[in-house]
């Protein structure tokens, strides 16, 4: 039984919110979850649910004006919910890093790669220009670049997507962080190397005893390298709980839907994809209720009025958040 | 940093209480420079030796220059020459430079590269010094001749801007799409890239008249505008350059009168960009 | 690269070519006879004979551009009949303080504009940049003539300064403090003018950088702000910078112009403007060739540059 002060991670009722043109956003509401020293959790759900403002906010990157975050988020113990550019600054790079989603954008472009990974090491770590050099080279190495001192000196203009994700994954292990936050990273890239960088990031993972969340929209990324999950639909959880959990014995419709309409190589050909029907809601006007009521089959009067509240399910660390919950048992086979 | 996926907010940044002030306030200069002749103003000519250096008073609303003049007047119609000259040269330089940039921008294609290269090789030519060039050698001056030779000056420039504007529009989906259905060019160049041009067009045009007050009002005082008596803003702030000891009003009233027009205009042009959120395009 | 430059070069020539035709031609735009309208008073036998073997006035015209070209070519851009000094000379003579000008006003305005544009683009929208940007943008409708004309009734009815006129301008060499004092109002008037443009580009173009991806990467990384603002942001903003520079070349020449005219500092400007005013033609034409090759080669040069700071470009 890991006790409170040995979690890596502790979220309580995480909230964001933006104030737009139109009004206050509530883009996360309420998120609470914990995660343990080299755990791999994976947070699941379409575009538009919330899951790259919620990594963002549970790192504290999010921009400075307009967004108000409130709740509480303690990584080792450290608050970061209101703390100061300062403080949070410290922790960047050496606790917590992040793996971002288009590698293009993410990597500065009129700068060598080489120096945007020293450039970490010099500045935090204090290392001299020959070590920084010498270290970014092995991390080069580490994250699979073929011959990486001619590389070094590359603008990210002159490497492939797929290398190019190395060098971010390189960028964001440089300081040796104990949580990785990838944020959809391998969603820009070809299906072929997809698998790649995924297992990079789990052969890493165990090599530097870090532990991983992995936010993506795609239930087939999380399936076998995560030991739980968290779904999220309009800003806030509907399930969690461990992986084989949640796919087996899952409760909440909204999962079932997503599991799916993920299409399965064992299905005979020709198999009708199953959508869900309806459109993710306006955040910027969210009915009473739960968010998914419109689009659910099983949404009774109660479901439109009531917001319902996450409930345990049998076994532990498994919750919902639904007033109808499914309750036959259906084994779903991942490909 | 990542917002959530919303539909855009009916609401587009609020154009302004201050927008409608300046764009009042243009109207009243064009009503002045339009209708000088039959408003109550006093002859701008009109040398009233008895009122010197007059300061302002009922009479005089502006006071009085260093040979009887009322200021006032001399303004109004002072204004005449500076809102001519700006309109007519952006009238040369939109009504050539704007079409050629978008037809360029939209036809590529050999066309596309020979204009380009002249109007490039013209841009080198620094403007400013030919225009100073032509119009001191292309003696005597009028009105009409610096507009047309600002004007003409202003064409490369605009037309690098429009077609630059042009082609970032040209390359949007939609007007692929648009000729993938098999739309006319003409019905692509009204329909598709007009309307979204046509923001960038009318802040830069704004602003074009403001910069061609500007220098005019810089030739005027090089001497190289109209020729006194007839006033404009310009060269009654130049004249005033030597009587500013005496009579500070000389120099003041015009130069406040073409800060706060140059004023309107940019602010006008600068609060349609945002409010159409059209990125500032880069040249 | 190699590729890059030796095509610039091409059309810097072309361009050059251009401008001596355009700038040969000015002569011809004169109504009636060149000649009188050239020597003006000085219209004699002896000088019309004189200046019709210096400019080929009976051959046909294009013969005649040749003719100035050789001259030209050779350095020699005439001898002014109202002066009776050689125009290269007098070109000579000015334009080392249009460049100093240049240098010390863009100097100016840079060392004012960069740290300025970086407070406002980190808290854009703060009280701060909202000061900053309205400032400007006023400072934008006030043309340099106007600027001066202020600043000298300021400054000569409240202090009854007078520091101007070409006899107040010293060279660099003879003393240093008094040639910088002498050029001081002109170097800052013409400084504010372009302290906006630069302020105002670089500020859009900063805040626009910011909103990147890299630069949230950037912080990932746990650098600090100052950093990111000077290593990341700014490299790439500062060549809408220089882009905006050369483009503003044009504005920055008719402020120079115009300040040097009216500030009485014997730069190029001084003396183009006073030539025009004595009717004196020839001069005219040759500041005028100089300036606008000056001005070609000095946009081929940036645009050089701009290709070394973003490698993007070349590789096109």
């Amino acid at each position: 039984m890991t006790t409170e002060a040995s979690k890596l991670l502790v979220v309580k009722d995480l909230t964001t919110t933006f104030a737009t043109l139109a009004g206050p956003l509530t883009a996360v509401g309420g998120v609470s979850f914990d995660l343990n020293k080299n755990e791999t959790m994976g947070i699941v759900g379409e575009s538009g649910s919330g899951k790259t403002v919620l990594s963002r906010s549970i790192m504290g990157l999010q921009q400075r004006t307009n967004v108000t975050v409130t709740g509480s988020v303690l990584l080792n113990g450290q608050e970061i919910v209101g703390a100061s550019e300062k403080v949070k600054r410290k922790l960047w790079g050496t606790e917590v890093a992040m793996v971002f989603q288009d590698p293009m954008t993410s990597l500065n472009p009129v700068m060598r790669i080489g120096k945007q990974i020293d450039e970490a090491l010099r500045v935090r770590l204090g290392m001299s220009r020959a070590d920084a050099k010498a270290r970014a080279i092995e991390l080069l190495e580490l994250v699979g670049i073929p011959s990486p001192q001619r590389r070094y000196n590359a603008y990210p203009g002159q490497l492939s997507g797929g290398m190019r994700q190395r060098v971010v994954i390189a960028t964001a292990l440089a300081c040796t962080p104990k949580l990785l936050m990838a944020d959809e990273p391998t969603t820009g890239l070809d299906v072929t190397i997809q698998a790649q960088i995924l297992n990079l990031l789990e052969d890493l993972k165990e090599q530097l005893h870090m532990s991983v969340i992995l936010v993506t929209h795609d239930l087939g990324v999380v399936a076998t390298r995560t030991s739980k999950i968290v779904v999220m639909y309009a800003g806030r959880i509907v399930e969690m709980g461990s992986t084989r959990e949640v796919f087996a014995h899952h409760r909440m419709p909204y999962t079932r839907a997503l599991l799916e309409s993920s299409p399965k190589i064992t299905n005979p050909s020709h198999t009708r994809l199953t959508t869900i029907p309806g459109r993710p809601p306006n955040l910027l006007k969210l009915a009473d209720g739960c968010s998914f009521a419109p689009r659910c089959a099983y949404a009774t009067e109660r479901c439109h009025v009531e917001r319902p509240e996450l409930t345990p399910a049998g076994q532990p660390g498994h919750s919902f958040a639904c007033w109808n919950p499914l309750t036959s048992e259906r084994e779903v086979v991942v490909a | 940093m990542a917002h959530p996926h919303v539909e855009p907010p009916e609401e587009k940044e609020p154009l302004g209480f201050l927008f409608w002030i300046c764009v009042g306030w243009i109207g009243l200069n064009l009503v002045g420079a339009i209708f000088a002749n039959v408003l109550p103003l006093q002859n701008p000519l009109y040398q009233n030796y008895t009122s010197i250096n007059v300061g302002p008073s009922l009479h005089h609303l502006l006071g009085t220059d260093d040979i009887g003049r009322d200021i006032f007047s001399r303004v109004v119609y002072g204004s005449r020459i500076s809102i001519t000259a700006g309109i007519g040269a952006m009238i040369i330089g939109f009504g050539v430079g704007a079409p050629l940039g978008m037809l360029t921008a939209y036809r590529r294609g050999r066309f596309d590269t020979m204009v380009t290269t002249v109007m490039y090789a013209l841009l080198a030519f620094p403007g400013i010094v030919a225009t100073i060039a032509v119009l001191s050698f292309w003696v005597p001056r009028d009105l009409f001749k610096i507009i047309v030779v600002i004007g003409v000056a202003s064409i490369p420039i605009i037309y690098r801007i429009i077609r630059a504007a042009t082609l970032s529009v040209a390359s949007r989906d939609f007007v692929v799409a648009a000729k993938v259905q098999g739309a006319s060019d003409r019905r692509i160049l009204f329909k598709e890239l007009l309307p979204n041009v046509a923001p960038i067009l009318i802040s830069f045009l704004l602003i074009g008249v403001a910069t061609v007050v500007t220098i005019e009002g810089a030739l005027a005082f090089l001497g190289l505008s109209v020729n006194p008596p007839t006033p404009s803003w310009g060269n009654m702030i130049n004249e005033a350059r030597t009587v500013m000891a005496q009579n500070p009003w000389l120099v003041i009233f015009p130069s406040v009168a073409l800060c706060l027009f140059l004023l309107s205009l940019n602010y006008i042009g600068d609060r349609l960009r945002t409010h159409f959120d059209v990125a500032e395009v880069k040249l | 690269m190699l590729r890059y430059v030796s095509r610039r070069l091409i059309q810097l020539l072309g361009i050059v070519f251009v401008i001596s035709v355009g700038s040969f031609y000015l002569i011809h735009l004169l109504p009636g006879n060149p000649a009188a309208v050239i020597l003006g008073n000085a219209y004699n036998a002896t000088t019309k004979a004189a200046l019709y073997k210096q400019l080929g006035l009976n051959r046909p015209v294009i013969e005649q551009y040749f003719i100035w070209m050789g001259h030209v070519l050779h350095g020699n851009l005439g001898t002014s009949f109202i002066s009776r000094v050689s125009v290269v000379s007098t070109i000579r003579a000015a334009l080392p303080i249009d460049v100093e000008l240049i240098i010390l006003s863009q100097t100016l305005a840079l060392l004012m504009a960069i740290p300025l544009a970086m407070v406002s683009a980190r808290k854009p929208d703060g009280p701060v940049d909202r000061l900053l940007s309205a400032g400007s943008f006023t400072l934008l409708s006030v043309p340099p003539f106007i600027v001066i004309v202020l600043l000298v009734l300021l400054v000569s009815i409240k202090f009854g300064l007078a520091n101007t006129g070409p006899s107040a301008y010293v060279p660099l060499a003879t003393n240093w403090l008094a040639n910088l004092e002498s050029l001081s109002l002109a170097a800052i008037t013409i400084a504010i003018s372009s302290f906006t443009l630069y302020f105002r580009v670089l500020r859009s173009d900063l805040i626009a950088t910011m909103q990147e991806e890299f630069i949230t990467m950037a912080r990932s990384k746990g650098l600090s702000r100052r950093r990111i603002m000077w290593r990341h942001a700014f490299r790439p903003s500062s060549v809408t910078l220089l882009g905006s520079a050369s483009v503003n070349i044009g504005g920055l020449l008719a402020a120079l112009f115009v300040v040097q005219y009216l500030l009485a500092v014997p730069g190029l400007g001084y003396e183009l403007i006073a030539a025009i005013n004595t009717s004196d033609y020839l001069l005219v034409q040759g500041i005028v060739f100089v300036v606008s090759v000056a001005v070609v080669i000095i946009n081929f040069i940036f645009d050089f540059i701009i290709n070394i700071v973003d490698p993007r470009i070349s590789r096109e």
